[in-house]
């Protein structure tokens, strides 16, 4: 079942486990060029990204916009499932859904410590309720 | 429409990469600079490995004091919260770690907040506590180009520009003076700070600046001159007295700039940090 990996701008780590997981996988990352200029994008976090992919192997970098991008690689690559990263990124997200409708996609989730959705609206409250766990390895 | 970028540029040469992706994307906005904020991991690695941990909590809120500039790293995933989450509870234990710790849950809190509004968190939150309905839709250019004639935030705003970082406390003080001092609404200043800033991200961005408006506390933050001085001074070129702004007691402040809608405690302190 070939699978492509996808990686978004919250989680450019060559040593992530899915890399690991999915390691014959191809690998993409694709500069969406509207995001960018919609959100007026500065020239060096896209540097900082730049630099960033550069160090994951065999990476191959696009510009354009982003579902479409995928959805012409999951075509020609013939891709039954896409691997990527959860990030609460309104964006990202909805391109992660949009995706979803044509194609399986694998989500690995951030991990912190304490995932309490209930969570307080307010930092020092959830701090006490949940410092201990934090504070603990 | 899509089009392959290279991978074969040298990541030693970031001039090289710097004209490349100038010519790749030329509608990015060019300051001329290299940020010294280097990507990847192994960079990332390396500003790890220079952290003076046991430094953080004594001199975190000051803007030349130690801090881990890891930011761009964890916000962009070369570094993971919860690796350097283990890592800081390898070192022996002290209020430098359990400091650093708790910002990293200021992290998680705020994707929390996120993953569960989406994008209602680019809209007021919770009711502001000052007046705000009379606040400027966009922002002024002058702040836009950092020629406000404010010395201190010229800097800051130059700082921001030409690296794509600031400082906590910067960043606090920034967003304090475009939306009290400016009467700028937060949003306004919130994407155009996200826009800047390599580490940018919706949750932590847009949600502090909600934190420093008051719809996302229980008070609007601001600053004066005291404070100021005493957390930036030794960074930030002397601002003139006359007609300094930042010039008062907090009472006085509050009073000038939300006409008595919201008075500080009396200890006439800032906290200097969120709570
Ligand atoms: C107006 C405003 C806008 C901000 N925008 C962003 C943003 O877009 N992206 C971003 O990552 N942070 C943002 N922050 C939070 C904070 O300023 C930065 O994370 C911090 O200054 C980064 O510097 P550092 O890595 O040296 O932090 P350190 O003090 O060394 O902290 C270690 C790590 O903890 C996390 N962290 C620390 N403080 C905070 C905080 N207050 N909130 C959330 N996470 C924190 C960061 O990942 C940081 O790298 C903003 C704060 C304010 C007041």
């Amino acid at each position: 079942m070939p699978s492509l990996i996808w990686f978004n701008e919250d989680s450019l780590n060559p040593e992530h486990q899915m890399v690991k997981d999915y390691a014959d996988a191809p690998k993409v990352y694709v500069f969406d060029a509207p995001y960018l200029q919609a959100q007026n994008i500065a020239k060096h976090r896209i540097q900082f990204i730049y630099e960033a992919l550069l160090e994951i192997p065999s990476i191959q970098i696009y510009k354009g916009e982003t579902v479409a991008v995928l959805l012409q690689l999951i075509k020609d690559l013939a891709i039954s499932e896409v691997v990527t990263t959860e990030t609460p990124n309104h964006m990202i997200k909805g391109w992660q859904n949009e995706l979803q409708k044509s194609i399986d996609l694998v989500t690995y989730p951030e991990i912190f410590p304490v995932t309490d959705h209930s969570s307080p609206r307010r930092f020092s409250r959830y701090w006490r309720k949940h410092e201990r766990s934090w504070l603990t390895v | 429409m899509m089009q392959q970028l290279r991978t074969d540029l040298e990541l030693a040469d970031r001039e090289a990469i710097a004209t490349y992706l100038q010519s790749e994307f030329p509608f990015v906005e060019d300051s001329g600079e290299l940020s010294p904020h280097v990507g990847g991991r192994t960079a990332g690695l390396v500003r790890l490995q220079s952290f003076r941990l046991e430094k953080y909590g004594k001199q975190r809120n000051f803007l030349d004091g130690e801090v881990s500039q890891l930011s761009p790293y964890v916000s962009r995933g070369c570094l993971e919260l919860e690796e350097l989450r283990q890592w800081a509870l390898k070192q022996s234990r002290s209020k430098s770690v359990e400091a650093f710790v708790s910002e990293l849950a200021w992290r998680a809190f705020f994707h929390l907040v996120y993953e569960e509004e989406g994008d209602r968190i680019l809209k007021d939150m919770e009711k502001p506590k000052v007046p705000m309905n009379q606040h400027q839709r966009s922002l002024p250019e002058d702040i836009a180009a950092g020629t406000t004639g404010i010395p201190s935030m010229d800097t800051l705003i130059h700082m921001l520009k030409e690296t794509g970082y600031l400082h906590n406390h910067a960043r606090m003080y920034l967003a304090s003076y475009v939306v009290h001092f400016r009467k700028v609404s937060w949003r306004a200043g919130a994407d155009w700070m996200y826009s800047l800033l390599i580490d940018g991200d919706f949750a932590s961005n847009h949600l502090s600046w909600q934190w420093v408006a008051s719809t996302f506390s229980t008070k609007p933050y601001i600053f004066n001159r005291e404070n100021l001085e005493r957390y930036a001074g030794s960074l930030l070129p002397g601002d003139p007295k006359q007609g300094d702004p930042f010039n008062y007691s907090y009472e006085e402040l509050a009073e000038r700039l939300f006409e008595g809608a919201y008075m500080p405690e009396p200890s006439g302190r800032s906290p200097g940090q969120y709570q």
